[in-house]
């Protein structure tokens, strides 16, 4: 587990506490409509369809179970996130078994984005995506504080003006 | 592309001009067919001599003569309401009757014309001019039809003003290599455009059936006929969209490569290639973002190689790379190289290329350690990278070998990913993302702090 990251993961600024809020209520939503679609069988066992007793288990007993794993990730997940703005660049990390960090320079950032959906909105926060012109160099930002956004948009922006000059 | 309509003042002197009254005929040639078979349809019963005799000759000639008449009134129409004109600054495209719609180019802000011949057009020795414009993602203009040398010097006349140079120059200076018994410029005018690969139809059959994705989809349908003739009957639904789906790919593959020749311009490069419709792109090599260079299994016994380009704008409209190269020897490969991405950033260039193009840690590329092995057995012999002055280089890749080749001022964006295998053997990979196609940096499973070190050097040299 010691091999070194390109940036210390110390020197980002993590994602607001209450993301993981938000995580976890996607989840329940998520894994309750697959939970309900993994009961059809039982329904129709129940309905007096002749229907193998690990038929109607087995199912179950997997949704259960991919979902306490799910669970158990979400918030190494959210303190896995994080971003940090440099004198040139803006790098975000992200990942726990799959870590990755993005850099993006300024000079090539297009355009900025902040947005919120209702949950998020719920807890006062938002998401920032910085886009470029490659498909592939995009940067996505989760739970940030919604001014926090905001200022971070605007201090991205006009460090992309700078670059531009 | 959203200026006024009005023209400049003092360009009253370039009347507004009509295309060929042919072009409405090359659009909708499949409308006269399918009148045609409609009728042909409807008449089903009746003998050839039956649809010409007695009193249905008189009902055949006269719905044929209004039919003609409706659709000739309609091509006119079309034909009377496409106009365009030039203009020091524009160019403008009218057209429509209940719908018109005008649209104009700003000739500074074009950045590159192809000419595209469809079939028909071919046959009438029509093309269409491609403009591409810089401040518009796509909606590309398009100009439709003229006549072959029409379009061809409308092209050079046009790309002379986008340049800010005097539209008396010659006009045939760089669109030779395309046509080469071209009747309409008597000159040899090959002197702006050496010609830097071209690829023998031979060749072409070959290199697409040394693919494996074409052995093994022959082998699958293959395979798949002899259980139809064998008896198994329901096969055949399977067999009908895979036949099909290979067929259209295989054909897309031959399109692009059949009569393939490029050659230099004053500005870059510019392919031309086609089966059925003749194609030309100009790729100036300031908008070329990547480069690969691939080496599918059995290619790499004959020395071939396949180069593809990310370039902005100019691509047609599907979503593949641009092929600059379909199939051709390292010596292709060098001249084309040599066009797109001049300055290597190496003084040895040809030897720094060589190795790119095949596996080694000369010129000082960092390959994949040992302990890479068991992830990728097949190919971390390959993998690896160099830096060099101008240009990040990566090897990948295990049949087909890839090396792909970033300007640093091109790269987007960089991602540092380390996956949990790699993390237990201190591996970790960097992926250089460009715009305009598909073709990234892609160094893969390099010691770790090798990586790190790689990508923090990296961000200096983007600035």
């Amino acid at each position: 587990m010691a091999t070194a990251t390109p940036w210390s993961p110390s020197s980002f600024t993590p994602a607001h506490r209450d993301y993981a809020k938000v995580k976890l209520t996607t989840w329940a939503i998520t894994w309750g409509v697959i939970l309900l679609a993994s009961l059809v069988p039982a329904v129709l066992a129940a309905t007096g369809a002749g229907i193998a007793l690990w038929l109607v288990l087995a199912p179950i007993l997997l949704v259960l179970l991919l979902a306490l794993l799910a669970l158990r990730i979400i918030r190494r997940q959210v303190a896995a996130l994080g971003y940090l703005e440099r004198e040139e660049d803006f790098i975000v990390r992200s990942g726990v078994m799959w870590r990755k960090q993005v850099v993006i320079p300024y000079g090539r950032m297009q355009y900025v984005e902040v947005n919120s959906g209702p949950l998020e909105r719920r807890y006062g926060l938002c998401q920032l995506t910085l886009n470029t012109a490659g498909t592939g160099a995009t940067a996505h930002v989760y739970g940030l504080p919604e001014r926090e956004g905001q200022e971070l948009r605007e201090r991205l922006v006009a460090a992309g003006e700078e670059q531009m000059l | 592309m959203s200026q006024s309509v009005e023209p400049a003042a003092g360009d009253s002197a370039e009347p507004w001009q009509r295309v060929h009254p042919a072009s409405p005929f090359v659009h909708g040639w499949l409308a006269i067919i399918g009148l045609v078979y409609i009728y042909w349809q409807n008449t089903d019963e009746l003998s050839w001599a039956e649809r010409f005799s007695g009193d249905r000759l008189i009902w055949t000639v006269a719905g044929a003569g209004i039919a003609l008449l409706v659709v000739l009134i309609f091509y006119f129409l079309s034909w009377y309401f496409t106009r365009y004109k030039l203009t020091s600054t524009h160019v403008y495209v009218n057209s429509g009757m209940l719908f018109r719609s005008q649209k104009q180019a700003r000739i500074d802000k074009v950045q590159g014309i192809d000419i595209a011949q469809p079939l028909v057009a071919r046959l009438l020795g029509l093309a269409e001019l491609r403009f591409d414009v810089a401040d518009s993602s796509e909606s590309v203009l398009r100009l439709s039809f003229l006549r072959k040398a029409d379009a061809h010097a409308l092209r050079q006349v046009i790309l002379q003003r986008a340049r800010g140079g005097r539209p008396a120059h010659a006009p045939e200076a760089e669109q030779a290599a395309a046509d080469a018994p071209a009747p309409a410029d008597p000159q040899p005018a090959m002197q702006a455009s050496p010609l830097m690969a071209k690829v023998p139809i031979g060749r072409l059959i070959a290199s697409l059936f040394l693919q494996l994705p074409v052995i093994i989809g022959l082998l699958a349908c293959l395979s798949m006929l002899v259980l139809w003739i064998s008896g198994v009957e329901g096969i055949i639904a399977g067999l009908v969209p895979s036949v099909l789906a290979f067929g259209s790919w295989f054909y897309k593959q031959l399109n692009q490569g059949w009569n393939f020749t490029a050659s230099a311009s004053d500005t870059g490069m510019r392919i031309s290639y086609g089966l059925a419709d003749t194609r030309q792109h100009s790729i100036p090599s300031g908008r070329v973002q990547a480069i690969s260079v691939t080496a599918p299994f059995f290619w790499r016994m004959l020395g071939w190689y396949k180069v593809e380009v990310n370039v902005l704008g100019t691509k047609s409209d599907d979503a593949d790379n641009l092929q600059v190269l379909p199939v051709g020897d390292f010596e292709s490969v060098a001249r084309i190289m040599g066009i797109l991405l001049p300055d290597l950033g190496v003084e040895n260039q040809r030897e720094v290329l060589a190795t790119a193009v095949s596996t080694g840690s000369e010129h000082g590329f960092i390959g994949s350690p040992e302990r890479a092995k068991p992830l990728s057995p097949g190919a971390w012999k390959h993998q690896g990278f160099l830096a060099t002055g101008t240009t990040v280089i990566s090897r990948y890749g295990w049949l087909a070998r890839q090396a792909s080749f970033v300007p640093h001022n091109r790269v987007q964006g960089m991602s540092w990913i380390q996956g949990p295998w790699e993390r237990g053997r201190r591996l970790a990979g960097v992926r250089l993302h460009s715009a305009g196609g598909s073709i990234t940096g892609y160094v893969h499973q390099i010691d770790a702090d090798t990586a790190a070190e790689f990508i923090r050097a990296q961000t200096r040299r983007l600035v």
